[in-house]
């Protein structure tokens, strides 16, 4: 990474706005992640958290607002800096794993046979799925289903990733496995941004942006949220509950 | 870019080569529909008369419901979500869709065409590529059809009772069965806006009078039209219920 790309945040939100007719979901939002991190987007369900997603891979348009990503304007020509991984699996069950994932990377415009079979058998063998990769998607349980839609997202390799509760639905062992997954994307430079209402996801990030009803209420490492509370032996749930009740406070 | 637009006509293939049944289905129901248009019409004229339409009704109908579910599937699945998050572009993915749907339209439209002609015995006095170029652009019809519908229909229930609403009306309209003249003067006038009367006038007109395209230069522009505002509306839609 350059000086000048680490002065870029990875993504920059300006006071965005979202609604779905006449119900808010993000409110006049504003939010930097910095590069190389892994973030954590932690709210209860309507908080605005897949909303706030969907607008940062470009599929909802900010009204008004505006979000940059690595410098620049959001754009279908930024589109294969992202990689994203919905909520649902988002497969095509009639084919096979290797046959899913050497879609998208073509699809992410990997035009090279050579260099695309290549990732995909890396991709692949991330997600611990190389010995099956012939096997229909339709036959697969839930979490390896998970496991080809991250290998779909990160087949061509993007410097920013994002991902819709991942670990939802997973057993504590596999949701482990993501971490390390995850934590090994980091350590390549990849930055994530993890939406989840789990504490235990939460713990895993570098750092957090607490939200609630469209908005920010509160962000920084994990330690420094825990630490914000005054208490000694607070945990991120206790955090969450105190910047609930101190912006019910401020309201 | 043309790259992306075969890579997902790839796929499509790829899904329908993978759903054995649904191929078997794709080419044998055409065949027992002929069969028994063949066997219950034994006067050979009313014969010459019906079969040819079937080219294009069975075209319409297969190009609306295969389109119709697999881009449901795509929209409830949550692929186009993340097509949509792509570098891919709107008109790729219908582009996509054509090219792959069109290459199966044209495998069934001859394996029926050859079965019509050899089986049955049907009248044929045009030229085999004329009918696959007018069924192509049926085809293009019955596929940006099936992707516009495809956005009001929640699940594959939904979308199947579009067939009474879409195709059926069609069907009875198009003159398949008796002709459009015959018919009340306010059907004809609703006859006349239905696309597939012009698909089944004009295939008529290929196979049973040796006419070429460029004589019924009519049916193929009021096609070409439909196909194209229909192709309009399903890229401008296609964004609905991939976010929503």
């Amino acid at each position: 990474m350059t000086k000048r790309q680490a002065a870029t945040a990875a993504v920059e939100v300006d006071k965005a706005s979202f609604s779905y007719k006449n119900i808010k979901a993000i409110d006049d939002l504003s939010l930097e992640i910095p590069r190389g991190i892994s973030f954590g987007l932690l709210g209860p369900n309507g908080a605005g958290k897949t909303t706030l997603i969907r607008m940062l891979v470009g599929l909802l348009k900010p009204k008004p607002g505006s979000i940059k990503i690595l410098g620049q304007a959001l754009s279908r020509r930024t589109a294969h800096l992202i990689g994203y991984m919905p909520q649902l699996p988002s497969l095509y069950n009639e084919l096979s794993i290797i046959q899913n994932v050497n879609f998208f990377a073509r699809v992410y415009l990997m035009n090279d046979k050579r260099q695309r079979e290549k990732r995909v058998e890396e991709a692949i063998k991330l997600v611990d799925l190389w010995p099956r990769r012939k096997d229909s998607v339709m036959k697969l349980s839930g979490g390896m289903k998970q496991r080809v839609s991250l290998a779909c997202a990160i087949v061509h390799k993007p410097p920013l990733l994002f991902l819709d509760e991942p670990t939802v639905g997973l057993d504590p062992e596999l949701r482990f496995t993501f971490w390390e997954h995850f934590a090994e994307l980091t350590r390549q430079g990849t930055t994530l941004i993890v939406s989840s209402h789990t504490m235990d996801d939460a713990n895993h990030c570098d750092r957090l942006a607490l939200m609630r009803n469209g908005a920010v209420i509160a962000r920084g490492t994990p330690a420094e949220l825990r630490k914000a509370t005054g208490k000694k032996d607070a945990n991120l749930e206790d955090a969450f509950l105190y910047f609930i009740h101190r912006e019910e406070k401020n309201a | 870019m043309l790259n992306q637009v075969f890579t997902i006509a790839g796929r499509v293939m790829l899904q329908m080569l993978r759903d054995r049944r649904t191929m078997v289905l794709l080419i044998a129901v055409p065949l027992v529909i002929a069969s028994i248009v063949g066997v219950s019409i034994p006067e050979k004229q009313m014969l010459d008369y019906i079969a040819p339409a079937l080219l294009a009704v069975l075209i319409l109908f297969f190009g609306f419901l295969l389109t119709g579910i697999s881009f449901l599937r795509e929209r409830s699945q949550g692929t186009l979500e993340r097509l949509m998050a792509s570098p891919v572009s709107k008109l790729d993915i219908v582009g996509g869709y054509l090219l792959g749907f069109l290459l199966f339209a044209v495998l069934q439209t001859m394996i029926l065409f050859f079965y019509l002609i050899y089986v049955l015995n049907v009248s044929f006095h045009g030229e085999l590529w004329q009918i696959i170029v007018f069924e192509i652009i049926i085809g293009i019809l019955a596929v940006c059809l099936g992707i516009f519908i495809s956005v009001f229909a929640r699940n594959e229930f939904q979308m199947v009772q579009f067939i009474p609403l879409i195709i059926l009306p069609q069907i009875f309209l198009c003159g398949l069965l008796w002709p459009v003249e015959q018919m009340p003067e306010y059907l004809q006038w609703i006859a006349r806006f239905l696309p597939l009367t012009y698909g089944v006038d004009g295939i008529r007109a290929l196979m049973l009078q040796g006419q070429s395209l460029l004589d019924i230069g009519k049916e193929i522009g009021v096609l070409a039209g439909y196909a194209a505002g229909l192709m309009v509306l399903a890229s401008l839609t296609l964004r609905r219920g991939a976010s929503s």
